[in-house]
């Protein structure tokens, strides 16, 4: 028995099985990458090789859709969870004096007393990606449009580190009221994720932001605009899938609530 | 001759008691997200249990069995001593530590990341290190389970292998080998974020890699229900093996067939090829080659002990089967689960027809109903007939065993079957909460009501089971009859040599992997901009 060699023409265990394989895998790769492809027009297209490279996942040339597709992209800011974590004195100091500007509508500690949102206490990757949007025009909006062009990447540091290091807002609370079933839960039939579980209460996700004690109207006014595709700087599209499908008087409900909230940001409330 | 009894009840105790409290978490599950129950107001809660229920089932239970049974295996079968029975101990303390610390994360809701790791979500690096402190231990039981081959070949040359013990080592390298792709995902993806050393992920290439341990996976735990199909049932039911040839070329095929497979998982992917999808498609529906000779061969034996028992007729000696013995009706049972969960199978590795399917609940019951059914059923199986042997008790309660067989074969059936049709309903599944007031997912509620149902009557069987092995512990002792194998009809005299060893195996198995997960790797590995933000999960925001 010993005698008896694995790796022989002679052992016919040997020749079937290895042979078996490389027929079945020989003819599974001619169908799945030349017959099947060859039957799909979206797939056939250009040469044998072409058509190959295709069904490896691998295209010579990648879709080129219609323009309209390919437009500018909703925003161009790559936010990390560790964006801004660590920051030094100098810098919240340099964001400090350039918040000079921002006190007209934001308020002197960043507590607004026109219809603007408060920044105080708002996470530092919120605060510098829309200025970026706004210095790029991704988001729309006369006065931060202009606002933010004479604006350098540092100094938009500056201001996130700022607002991130000033005391939360002290909103009062308007009496505790129950989380709107928006807010908790969501609408799953509707594709409505929660608001709470980017927005804080269930989860946080990069470039949310906190929205306890924001002005109602604003919050309003920016899920009308997210639902009409006049504002679209968000990045997968999230707020305006969410918006387009939320009735008139749901988005005043979450924006009421929201705004009748005391400002707990990072604190894991659940509603 | 057993004699390392106590590394192998470790080994089985570890195993059914984390069994038991994941079995709990499971039915906790399926009660709060049903029409019973209120919403539990964090969606957190419920992911922090199925993170902990998955990975306690999927890693820890099935190893731990997988383990103790070839350690067994290699005593009984071999008939030597265990080589090595102090770095089976110390794998043994690798796996538990492991575990415990995979578990402290995920208890503390640091690592709601579901056992199947979904980057970019990334959780705390304890978790992971836990897992692969599992791994490293199971890795140890393959090296084991070689040496010990090794070694009795030395000792006896020319002989055949018993094939409980082919079996084994056919279970413990395809482990060794599928193991591989996770561990990649582990340490060269996710490990660099979750220690803090990167904050991007490259998620599709973790699909891919972790679609690689995925599949096969499940072939690694269906190995010792395997093993008591071919080594055990025929000679519980008083019978013989109808072909020991048959039994060593299916699990020959498992190790072939296992790994070139897992992109099935993927179909819905856009980072992975359509070709490179149907070509594991394929190699998926090869599967059923060994699924079906396996089904043929058993059906067989059973029948040669009915016969023997004077069964007499085309169908007619089915009733002259032992039906009151436990493992007769575990072997019917375990049949009954492959057949609808395998059919079910058909469906998931058919690109069109998974669309349909395709993350629903269909899909979570398919997976209960072929591990936590048809596989499970034979570890109780294994445990049943291996207690005597292990904790030399003079008998064992077949009317209790028989009870829970029963309970858990009602149970899974109730569980997974309205699970199966809420997923043609469309429901998806990971999710925590359905509002069951709505219209469109009303028709839905009664399915998961009836699987709550049929979860309690499994968590009813496995505390039966648990019961049932402590009291044995306690039961007056006896000097157990030795312990055998099931006899073939023709005992092997002289196996061919590819059948008597794995090389030819392994190398089929290394070489489908290659074709078939070489490209899509290669491709996603140069791919530039694959990588995505990670998403921490749980701590400080």
């Amino acid at each position: 028995m010993s005698a008896e060699r694995l790796v022989s023409w002679r052992n016919r265990w040997f020749v079937w099985s290895v042979g078996v394989v490389i027929v079945l895998t020989v003819a599974s790769l001619l169908i799945g990458f030349v017959w099947l492809p060859s039957a799909q027009k979206d797939m056939s297209s250009g040469s044998l090789w072409d058509m190959i490279c295709r069904a490896a996942g691998a295209p010579t040339t990648w879709y080129q859709g219609p323009a309209a597709l390919a437009s500018r992209p909703a925003t161009d800011v790559v936010l990390t969870p560790d964006f801004l974590q660590r920051v030094d004195a100098t810098e919240i100091g340099r964001g400090a004096t350039l918040a000079m500007q921002c006190v007209m509508c934001h308020g002197a500690r960043g507590m607004s007393e026109a219809a603007s949102p408060n920044l105080a206490g708002q996470y530092p990757d919120v605060v510098y990606k829309q200025l970026r949007d706004y210095r790029s025009g991704q988001r729309s909006n006369v006065v931060m449009q202009a606002m933010s062009q004479g604006l350098s990447d540092q100094d938009m540091r500056d201001l996130a580190a700022y607002y991130a290091f000033l005391p939360q807002a002290n909103v009062v609370a308007h009496g505790a009221t129950e989380a709107p079933q928006l807010v908790r839960v969501g609408d799953p039939m509707r594709n409505i994720a929660p608001c709470a579980s980017c927005h804080g209460g269930i989860g946080r996700k990069v470039g949310s932001p906190w929205l306890e004690g924001a002005p109602a109207q604003y919050l309003q006014t920016q899920l009308q605009m997210f639902a009409a595709g006049t504002r679209r700087n968000d990045i997968n599209g999230q707020m305006r899938n969410v918006a387009r499908h939320m009735t008139p008087e749901e988005m005043l409900v979450v924006a009421t609530y929201y705004s009748d909230q005391p400002a707990l940001a990072g604190a894991q409330k659940l509603p | 001759m057993l004699h390392s009894k106590k590394l192998v009840l470790a080994h089985f105790w570890v195993a059914f008691s984390a069994f038991a409290i994941a079995i709990l978490l499971g039915e906790w599950q399926m009660f709060v997200r049903s029409p019973l129950s209120h919403w539990i107001g964090n969606p957190e809660l419920y992911y922090r249990s199925v993170t902990a229920h998955g990975t306690v089932m999927a890693y820890v239970f099935p190893t731990l069995i997988a383990m103790g049974f070839g350690y067994a295996i290699t005593e009984i079968s071999l008939g030597q001593r265990m080589v090595g029975r102090r770095w089976a101990w110390a794998a043994f303390w690798i796996l538990v530590s492991g575990a415990l610390m995979a578990s402290a994360p995920v208890v503390a809701g640091r690592a709601s990341v579901l056992y199947t790791f979904y980057p970019p979500m990334i959780g705390s690096v304890f978790y992971y290190l836990g897992v692969v402190l599992v791994v490293v231990g199971s890795w140890i039981w393959v090296a084991l389970m070689s040496v010990n081959l090794w070694t009795w070949k030395k000792a006896n040359p020319g002989k055949p292998v018993p094939l409980a013990m082919f079996g084994n080592v056919a279970g413990a390298y395809l482990w060794a080998w599928t193991a591989v792709g996770a561990a990649s995902e582990i340490l060269f993806l996710i490990l660099p974020v979750a220690l803090g050393f990167k904050t991007t992920i490259d998620a599709g290439l973790s699909r891919v890699l972790f679609s690689w341990t995925l599949h096969a996976i499940v072939y690694f735990w269906l190995m010792p229900t395997y093993i008591a199909f071919y080594t055990i049932v025929p000679r519980a039911i008083g019978g013989r093996l109808y072909s020991d040839t048959m039994g060593r070329v299916a699990f020959a095929l498992f190790l072939v067939f296992s790994m070139p497979i897992g992109l099935h998982h993927l179909f819905a992917d856009p980072q992975v090829g359509a070709g490179f999808k149907f070509i594991h498609a394929v190699f998926t529906a090869m599967v059923s080659i060994p699924t079906f000779l396996t089904v043929f061969t058993i059906v067989a034996s059973v029948e040669i002990a009915a016969r023997l028992r004077g069964g007499k007729g085309a169908f007619g000696w089915v009733k002259a089967l032992p039906w009151d013995n436990p493992t007769m009706l575990a072997v019917a049972f375990s049949f009954i689960m492959l057949g609808f969960g395998g059919a079910g199978g058909l469906i998931n590795m058919s690109m069109q027809m998974n669309e349909t399917i395709h993350n629903t609940q269909w899909v979570t019951g398919h997976f209960h109903l072929i591990f936590g059914g048809a596989i499970v059923i034979m570890y109780f199986v294994i445990a049943y007939e291996l207690w005597p042997q292990l904790t030399q008790c003079a008998s064992m309660p077949h009317r209790l065993m028989r009870w829970q067989l029963w309970l858990w074969f009602i149970g899974m059936m109730v569980l997974t079957v309205p699970w199966h049709f809420v997923g043609l309903l469309g429901m998806p599944r990971r999710m925590a909460y359905y509002d069951y007031t709505h219209p469109d997912i009303q028709p839905q509620a009664w399915g998961v009501v009836a699987s709550v149902i049929g979860g309690a009557i499994l968590v009813a069987s496995a505390f039966l089971f648990i019961w049932i092995l402590a009291r044995s512990h306690r039961a007056p002792k006896v000097t157990p009859v030795r312990y055998r194998f099931a006899a073939a009809v023709h005992e092997p005299v002289h196996v061919p040599v590819a059948l008597n060893g794995f090389t030819l195996w392994v190398a089929l198995m290394i070489g489908l992997t290659v074709t078939n997960y070489g490209v899509p790797i290669y491709q996603l590995v140069m791919n530039p901009m694959s990588s995505v933000p990670a998403v921490p999960i749980g701590g400080t925001r």
